[in-house]
């Protein structure tokens, strides 16, 4: 059953405030969630005045400035830093999404920064994602081929390589499996936006010779029928793809294949 | 240290927007609307009971809050007409994209409560 509130140890605290110290007119704050796993206390949120005459366009732009001239200590997770390798997703302003791509400009009033939601906290920003990795390696997202003739190249036409844009350009950042409340009620049995779109691309792949096993692995009331289309993951995702439609694909496969 | 890790704020952070809206609402409407075909049955059934029990019940239902829950059933059924018309169309897997699901939520939201005047008129009026 769902839990709507927060655990004991979870509920959110008033963190510090942090003071502008530049004298800067053009001011916005920053309000970021902070779990420190070295104390024992709950969760806080700090509260930091950015200038925002000497900060770049983008949310990671204001943790970086924060992190270099504010606060060391916040903790985040970013390489790329271009939209590509899906580290940096956090919640913004109430919505999931890239950091590295998030314009502050988008988000009204005081900006609010938390960890991707229903996710057990390493530190700060960082949430645990390893069971949807678990997921993810449980659907094993790779070809799978009976023919004996490995050397040979398996040709595929440029219809059925269609068939794979809005699949293959996923990053797994997780913007979408964590902004679903079916997945925060049901994450360990839900399989989540995310793996299913994985599992739909490897379904239409047309090398692929296990359609049936995968779409029958799939086939489940909880792995798959959670999905209630609320649409928050296709609202989410940073890279304009569509899990939910492809959640109803598999759906639609499946009431209408034989297996 | 692993039990001792807080778990994410969601619900209480997460924005709401139409889609999820119509969902949520898609739900307790479904649930209400179970409660209260149940009770029109319960309420059919006091006809057996004669005409004075049938009658109590009438009287509340003309009362200023029996009206108020007459509109609020009336609007409850016509959401989930509409809402469920949406399921449909997008188990046919159309209307996933993020513009068209939006319209078609407003078209769910307003549309229940013209549904809700016009089914108040009709029951009023003609039967």
């Amino acid at each position: 059953m769902a839990q709507i509130n927060l655990p004991e140890n979870s509920q959110v605290k008033k963190g510090k405030y942090f003071k502008d110290k530049t004298g800067s007119k053009n001011l916005r704050k920053v309000n970021i969630y902070r779990w420190d796993p070295s104390t024992e206390e709950n969760p806080r949120i700090d509260t930091y005045e950015v200038d925002m005459n000497n900060c770049p366009s983008k949310v990671l732009d204001i943790l970086n400035k924060i992190k270099n001239e504010i606060d060391p200590t916040v903790t985040y997770r970013r390489s790329c830093a271009h939209g590509v390798c899906g580290s940096c997703a956090m919640n913004m302003g109430g919505k999931n999404g890239l950091a590295c791509t998030t314009p502050h400009e988008e988000i009204d009033g005081d900006i609010d920064i938390y960890p991707l939601p229903h996710l057990k906290v390493k530190k700060d920003l960082i949430g645990d994602l390893d069971g949807l990795y678990k997921q993810y390696q449980s659907i094993e997202p790779w070809l799978k081929s009976k023919s004996d003739s490995t050397t040979k190249e398996i040709i595929q036409s440029k219809e059925d390589r269609a068939k794979l844009d809005g699949a293959y350009e996923c990053i797994m950042c997780a913007c979408c499996s964590t902004s679903c409340p079916s997945y925060w009620w049901n994450g360990d049995k839900y399989l989540g936006p995310a793996v299913l779109l994985q599992a739909y691309r490897w379904i239409v792949d047309s090398r692929d010779e296990e359609r049936q096993a995968r779409l029958k692995k799939v086939a489940d009331e909880l792995k798959l029928y959670r999905c209630h289309t609320i649409l928050n993951c296709t609202s989410a995702c940073p890279k304009g793809l569509n899990p939910a439609k492809a959640i109803a694909e598999i759906k639609k496969m499946l009431a209408t294949a034989n297996i | 240290m692993e039990n001792k890790s807080p778990l994410s704020p969601h619900i209480q952070i997460y924005r709401w927007h139409i889609s999820s809206l119509v969902s949520i609402s898609h739900r307790i409407t479904g649930i209400i609307n179970i409660v209260v075909i149940t009770l029109i049955c319960l309420w059919a059934s006091l006809l057996l009971l004669g005409e004075s029990k049938y009658e109590e019940i009438n009287l509340l239902l003309n009362s200023l809050v029996g009206k108020f829950i007459i509109l609020s059933i009336t609007w409850s059924f016509s959401f989930q007409l509409l809402s469920e018309i949406r399921h449909l169309i997008m188990d046919l897997g159309y209307g996933f994209e993020l513009k068209t699901t939006k319209i078609t939520g407003l078209i769910v939201i307003i549309g229940s409560i013209i549904l809700t005047v016009v089914f108040y008129l009709i029951g009023k009026n003609f039967i």
